[in-house]
C-alpha cells in the first residue's frame, strides 16, 4: 500500500528491571504496522506484554530499543513532553481501570484534553454536549466519576478519548471490568467510531471483543506468534463477532 | 483571571481540585494567615517597645528640629527654607522648680502652648484635660515626668520662679510627646502651660527661651536644614534638638528581646513551610493516579507542576494577604486603642516577602516531585501485605487486642510517609518545647532575681541626707539584709569612641553578688568583672587587663569573671567601690538593697520613701521582655495547629492506602470499633513517637539555644533553662491526647462507612 501506516512499530524491546535488578523482557523485537482507519486487536494471555506494548505506542512508557513511527514521524525519540503534546493532539487513550480525574466531573473530564488541545472554552463544551449525547450521557454531565457505574465510567472514558478527535485510539482492555451488558454498549460505540474511520488499537484477551476487529495480533511472552486479518461470515440474525475465522 | 492567563485546562483541573477540597484548602489559608498576622504583631509590638519615638512623632506629627532662641526667631525666613514644611511655635519656654512630695525640689521646664491643640508638634493628650483659656492655673505634664514624680490629673502643681515667687498650679491632662525623651533620661521634665501663666512664673523676659520646631519633608536632610538655619538666624541660635536625639533617648537597647523575636520569627516560617509542604505533599501523594491520568491525556510535565504550583502557592499567598490584613486590623483596632503605630513599611516588607519566598519553595518542592509522576496509570502500589492474618494471630495467641498490632504494623510499612509524620509533628513540638524553655527561662529571672544581678531589689539615694545617715536608716528597716555602697559612671574605654557603662558596687572585700557565670568575682582593688557584651566590645578575655578612663582618672582592671548582664546590652563593666579613686566613690551615690527572701520590694520601697528617702526598684529583665510572653502562646497556638494539620494530613493518606486493607479486615471479622482503633494506633503511634521525639529534642535544645541568645544579646550564656519538668509532661501529654483525638477523626468516619471492594 502506498498510504503511510498510522503506526509502524520496527523491532520495539520493552525490558523492564525487576526489583531485585533481574532484567523482565516485556516486549521482544515486535513489528507491527496498523493502516489508517484500521482496527486491530491485540490478545495474548495475561502477562504476554499487551499492556506494555500499548502504553509503548501511546508514548505512556519507554521504550528500550527499536522504532516507533506515528503518521510517518518517528514518534520513540521524543522527550516525555514531547509526547505529550503528541498525545493530545492525536492519540486517545482508554484504560481498563477508566482512569476518570476524580475531583472533575463528568463535563470536565470530557471537556478536559480539548481544553488542553487549545480549543476555546466554547468549543470544548460543544463538542462534550455532542459526544455525551451520542453516548446517552447528557444527564449525567454534572456527576462525579465516583456516582457512575462502571459502564458509564467506560463511556465517558471513551468520550473524553475521542474528543479531540485523535487519529488514534488506543484502548487497554477496555471492557475488562465491565459485565456483559455494558461491554456490549461499550463495544457498539467502538465499532460505530471504526465505521466512521477511527484507527483503533485494542488489547484485550476476549475473543468476542476481538472479532470486531479488522485483524487480530495474537501476542506470547512479548512477542508475536500470530498476526492475521479475520473475515467475518454473517449468519442469518447473527451479530458482529458471533463467529470469528482466521485466515491466512 | 488566573485559569486564562495559565490555559483553560490547568485552570479547570485546579479549580475542580479546589472544589473538591474546600475545607482543607480554607483550613490552609488560614495556617498561614494567622503565621502571618503572628508575625506582623510580633514585630509591631517589638518595635513599639523597643522604638516608642517612632509613634508618637507620627501620632503628634513632630517636629524633626528644635531650635532654642534668646528672642523670637523670624519665622517666615524658617518657612521659606528648603525642605522646611511647617513650623511649630515659636514658643516661649522657662526653667522652674517644681515642689514634688516630701519636700524635694524637681527642675522642670516650662513651656507655653496654645489653647487650641496645635497641628504640628501636637502633644498627645492621655489623660485628664488640654490647657484651657478658663482655667490658666491648669498645666499639661509630659507623662513620663508625671509617672515618675506622681503626678496626676488634679494633682497640685506648685512652681517656684528663678525670682522665687511660688506659684500652685493644677494638672489638667498628662500628655505624651515625641519631641523630647522620656524622663530621667532626658531632663528637665517638661510641663505645658498657656502664655499667660508662664509669663505670671517667669515675668522677666530675659530669663525665657523661644523654642522653634522645623518639620521636615525630608529627615535625611536634618543636618543640611539644621545648618541652614543656623545661617539664616545669624547666630541667635543657642541650642539645637533633632529627632535623632530623641530617638535615641527613648530607644529601648533591648538586643535580647529582638534576638528572641528573631528566633520566634524564623520559628514561624520553618512552621508555615511545614505545614504547607505538608499539605501540598500529601494532597500530591493522595493525587499521583489523578496525575498520571492527566499525563496520558497529554499535560506535560511542567504544566503539571505549574499547575499544582499555582494551586497550592496561591492558597499560601491568600493566606499572606489575609494576614495582612488581619494584622492590619489588629494593630489599627486592637493595639491602636494602646496607641500602638503600624509597623514600619521596611520590616512589614520583609515578613510579607519572605513568607511569600517561604511559601513558594515549600509548595515547589512536591509540586515538582508530582510533575514527575509517570504518565501510566499504575494500580496503586499496594503496602506490602500477606503476614497481615499470622500477625493477627499471633497477636490473639499473647491476647493483645488485634487492632493493636495491626495498627502497629501499620504505622510502619510505608517508611517514606511515617518519617514524614513524625517529623510534622515532631518539627512544631520541638519549637513548643523551646518556647516553653523561653518561659521558663523568664520565670526564672522573676524567680531568681539575683541570677540576672538583681540581688538588690531596691537602689537608695541619698537626696539630701549624708551617706552615713542614709546607710543608717536604711539598715534599720526590717526587711533590708544589706545596703551595698555603690556609684555608676561612664568610663572611656580604647578604641571606643563612646563611654561605656561601669558600676562599682560593694567593696572588694564585701563584693555585691554579682552573678558570676565564668572565672571568679573580684576579691582585690584593681580586679574587675564584665558582662559579655562588654567583652565582646573590647574583644578581651576573662583573664585581660583593660585601661578605662574615669572622669579623666585612668584606671587598669583585670577582669577575672564573666557575670550574667542584662543591662546596657551586656556592655557593664563591674567592680568594687574601693578600686575607683576617692573623688568618684566617696561618698557613695546610691547603696543597693538585698531584702529579705520574701520580702515585699513595693512595700520595703513605699517604707523607704516616707522617711524622706529617694528609692528606686530594680526593673526585672522578665518585666521588659512581657510582650514575649503574648508571642510564645500565640506561638504555641499556631504551631499545635500545624502539628495537628499535618496528622490530619496524614491520617488522610494513612486511609487512602488502607481502602482496600480495610475490606480485608472487615472481612476477617473485625467489628467497626476494632478497624477504628487500628487505624487509630496507625497514626497515633507515628504522632506519639513524633511528639516524644520533639519534646525531647527541645528540651536538650532550648537551654543551648535560649543561651546561645543570651551570649549574641551581650547578656552572655547561663541564662536559659530547659521548661520544668511539670511543664514539658503536661505538654507531652496534651499534645499526645490532642494528637490521638485527631487521629480519631478519619478513623472514625472509616471505620463508619460501607468499604466496597472497589476494583482499583
Ligand atoms: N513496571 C514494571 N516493572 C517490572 N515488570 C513489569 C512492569 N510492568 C509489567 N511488567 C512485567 O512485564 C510483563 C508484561 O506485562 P504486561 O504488559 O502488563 O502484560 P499483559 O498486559 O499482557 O498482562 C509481565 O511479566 C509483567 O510482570
Ligand atoms: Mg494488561
Amino acid at each position: 500500500m502506498t498510504t503511510t501506516p498510522a503506526i509502524r512499530a520496527v523491532n520495539l524491546v520493552k525490558i523492564y528491571q525487576s526489583g531485585r535488578g533481574l532484567p523482565v523482557p516485556a516486549v521482544r523485537g515486535v513489528d507491527l504496522t496498523v493502516d489508517p482507519g484500521e482496527f486491530v486487536a491485540i490478545m495474548g494471555p495475561s502477562g504476554s506484554g499487551k499492556s506494555t506494548l500499548i502504553h509503548l505506542l501511546g508514548g505512556l512508557d519507554t521504550r528500550t530499543s527499536g522504532e516507533i513511527w506515528l503518521d510517518g514521524k518517528r514518534a520513540d525519540t521524543l522527550s516525555e513532553s514531547g509526547w505529550a503534546v503528541l498525545r493530545r493532539e492525536k492519540i486517545g487513550f482508554v484504560f481498563q481501570f477508566f482512569n476518570l480525574v476524580t475531583n472533575m466531573t463528568v463535563a470536565d473530564n470530557v471537556e478536559l484534553p480539548a481544553l488542553l488541545g487549545g480549543a476555546s472554552p466554547r468549543h470544548a463544551r460543544e463538542r462534550r454536549e455532542y459526544l455525551l449525547g451520542e453516548l446517552g450521557l447528557t444527564d449525567r454531565a454534572a456527576a462525579a466519576p465516583a456516582q457512575l457505574s462502571g459502564g458509564e465510567q467506560q463511556r465517558v472514558a471513551l468520550a473524553r478519548a475521542l474528543a479531540n478527535q485523535p487519529r488514534l485510539l488506543l484502548a487497554d482492555e477496555p471492557t475488562g471490568n465491565l459485565d456483559s451488558r455494558n461491554t456490549r454498549d461499550v463495544l457498539k460505540l467502538l465499532s460505530r467510531v471504526h465505521r466512521q474511520g477511527q484507527t483503533i488499537v485494542l488489547v484485550t484477551h476476549d475473543a468476542r471483543v476481538a472479532g470486531l476487529a479488522d485483524r487480530v495480533v495474537s501476542l506470547l511472552d512479548g512477542e508475536i506468534v500470530d498476526d492475521g486479518a479475520i473475515v467475518r461470515r454473517r449468519g442469518p440474525g447473527g451479530t458482529a463477532g458471533d463467529v470469528v475465522e482466521l485466515r491466512g | 483571571m488566573a485559569s486564562r492567563m495559565i490555559g483553560s485546562a490547568e485552570g479547570r483541573w485546579i479549580r475542580a481540585d479546589l472544589r473538591a477540597r474546600r475545607g482543607q484548602a480554607l483550613l490552609t489559608v488560614l495556617t498561614v494567615a494567622g503565621i502571618v498576622t503572628a508575625l506582623i504583631a510580633a514585630a509591631t509590638l517589638l518595635e513599639d517597645g523597643t522604638n516608642p519615638w517612632r509613634g508618637l512623632f507620627e501620632r503628634g506629627r513632630g517636629a524633626h528640629i528644635w531650635l532654642h532662641t534668646k528672642t523670637v526667631p523670624d519665622v517666615s525666613a524658617l518657612k521659606s527654607l528648603d525642605g522646611v514644611t511647617d513650623v511649630a511655635g515659636p514658643y516661649h519656654s522657662a526653667p522652674a522648680t517644681l515642689a514634688a512630695d516630701r519636700g524635694r525640689k524637681v527642675p522642670i521646664s516650662l513651656q507655653e502652648a496654645p489653647a487650641a491643640l496645635p497641628a504640628v508638634a501636637r502633644p498627645l493628650l492621655s489623660e485628664g484635660r488640654w490647657l484651657d483659656v478658663r482655667h490658666p492655673e491648669g498645666v499639661v505634664v509630659e507623662r513620663s515626668f508625671a509617672r515618675a514624680i506622681g503626678l496626676r490629673p488634679g494633682s497640685p502643681f506648685t512652681v517656684t520662679g528663678l525670682n522665687g515667687a511660688t506659684h500652685t498650679l493644677t494638672v489638667a491632662g498628662l500628655a505624651e510627646t515625641g519631641d523630647q525623651g522620656f524622663y530621667p533620661e532626658w531632663a528637665p521634665g517638661l510641663a505645658w502651660t498657656l502664655r499667660q501663666t508662664l509669663t505670671a512664673v517667669e515675668p522677666a523676659p530675659g530669663r525665657t527661651e523661644t523654642v522653634t520646631g522645623l518639620r521636615l519633608a525630608d529627615p535625611g536632610l536634618t543636618d543640611l536644614i539644621v545648618q541652614r538655619a543656623v545661617f539664616t538666624l545669624h547666630g541667635q541660635v543657642q541650642r539645637v534638638t533633632t529627632w535623632r536625639e530623641v530617638r535615641a533617648a527613648m530607644e529601648l537597647d533591648n538586643r535580647l528581646l529582638g534576638l528572641l523575636l528573631g528566633l520566634f520569627g524564623v520559628a514561624g516560617l520553618v512552621a508555615a513551610a511545614l505545614a504547607l509542604a505538608n499539605v501540598t505533599g500529601g494532597r500530591v501523594l493522595t493525587q499521583l493516579r489523578d496525575i498520571a491520568t492527566l499525563k496520558s491525556l497529554g499535560f506535560t510535565r511542567g504544566q503539571i507542576t505549574r499547575m499544582l504550583l499555582v494551586e497550592h502557592g496561591a492558597l499560601g499567598l491568600a493566606g499572606i494577604a489575609l494576614g495582612v490584613v488581619a494584622a492590619w486590623l489588629i494593630t489599627a483596632y486592637a493595639l491602636g486603642e494602646s496607641g500602638v503605630t503600624p509597623l514600619s513599611p521596611g520590616p512589614h516588607a520583609a515578613i510579607t516577602v519572605g513568607t511569600a519566598l517561604v511559601v513558594l519553595v515549600a509548595v515547589w518542592l512536591p509540586a515538582w516531585r508530582g510533575g514527575r509522576t509517570p504518565p501510566l496509570p499504575a494500580v496503586p502500589a499496594a503496602p506490602p501485605r500477606g503476614r497481615l492474618s499470622r500477625l493477627a494471630r499471633l497477636a490473639l495467641l499473647v491476647r493483645l487486642p488485634p487492632a493493636l498490632v495491626l495498627g502497629a504494623r501499620d504505622a510502619f510499612t510505608r517508611r517514606t510517609p511515617a518519617l514524614l509524620t513524625i517529623c510534622g509533628v515532631a518539627i512544631p513540638m520541638m519549637m513548643i518545647t523551646i518556647g516553653l524553655g523561653c518561659w521558663a527561662t523568664l520565670d526564672d529571672f522573676i524567680r531568681h532575681p539575683e541570677g540576672v544581678g538583681q540581688a538588690a531589689a531596691l537602689a537608695v539615694r541619698p537626696a539630701d541626707l549624708t551617706a552615713e545617715e542614709t546607710r543608717e536608716r536604711v539598715m534599720a528597716d526590717p526587711d533590708v539584709v544589706a545596703a551595698y555602697p555603690g556609684a555608676e559612671l561612664d568610663a572611656l574605654v580604647p578604641g571606643q569612641t563612646r563611654t561605656v557603662r561601669t558600676r562599682a558596687l560593694g567593696t572588694s572585700a564585701d563584693p555585691y553578688p554579682f552573678p558570676v557565670a565564668e572565672g571568679r568575682m573580684f576579691r582585690d582593688r584593681g580586679e574587675a568583672v564584665a558582662g559579655q557584651g562588654l567583652l565582646d566590645l573590647l574583644g578581651a578575655r576573662v583573664g585581660d587587663r583593660v585601661r578605662i578612663t574615669i572622669g579623666g582618672t585612668p584606671l587598669i582592671v583585670r577582669i577575672v569573671g564573666r557575670v550574667i548582664e542584662p543591662e546596657q546590652d551586656g556592655e557593664v563593666l563591674s567592680l568594687g567601690i574601693d578600686s575607683l579613686a576617692a573623688k568618684d566613690a566617696v561618698p557613695p551615690r546610691f547603696y543597693g538593697l538585698v531584702l529579705r527572701p520574701g520580702a515585699e520590694p513595693g512595700e520595703a520601697r513605699a517604707r523607704l520613701q516616707a522617711q524622706g528617702l529617694e528609692v528606686a526598684q530594680a526593673v526585672n529583665p522578665a518585666d521588659r521582655l512581657a510582650v514575649i510572653r503574648v508571642i510564645i502562646v500565640a506561638l504555641v497556638v499556631v504551631l499545635a495547629l500545624i502539628g495537628l494539620a499535618n496528622l490530619l494530613t496524614a491520617g488522610a493518606l494513612g486511609l487512602r492506602d488502607h481502602v482496600l486493607d480495610l475490606a480485608v479486615l472487615k472481612a476477617m471479622g473485625l467489628t467497626p470499633r476494632q478497624v477504628m482503633a487500628t487505624l487509630v494506633t496507625g497514626t497515633g503511634l507515628l504522632a506519639v513517637v513524633g511528639v516524644l521525639l520533639g519534646g525531647c529534642v527541645g528540651a536538650l535544645w532550648s537551654r543551648a539555644l535560649i543561651d546561645l541568645e543570651g551570649r549574641h544579646s551581650g547578656v552572655g550564656a547561663g541564662i536559659g533553662r530547659a521548661p520544668t519538668p511539670g511543664m514539658l509532661a503536661a505538654a507531652i501529654g496534651i499534645a499526645i491526647g490532642a494528637a490521638l483525638l485527631v487521629a480519631l477523626i478519619p478513623a472514625r468516619r472509616a471505620a463508619r462507612a460501607r468499604i466496597p471492594v472497589t476494583a482499583r
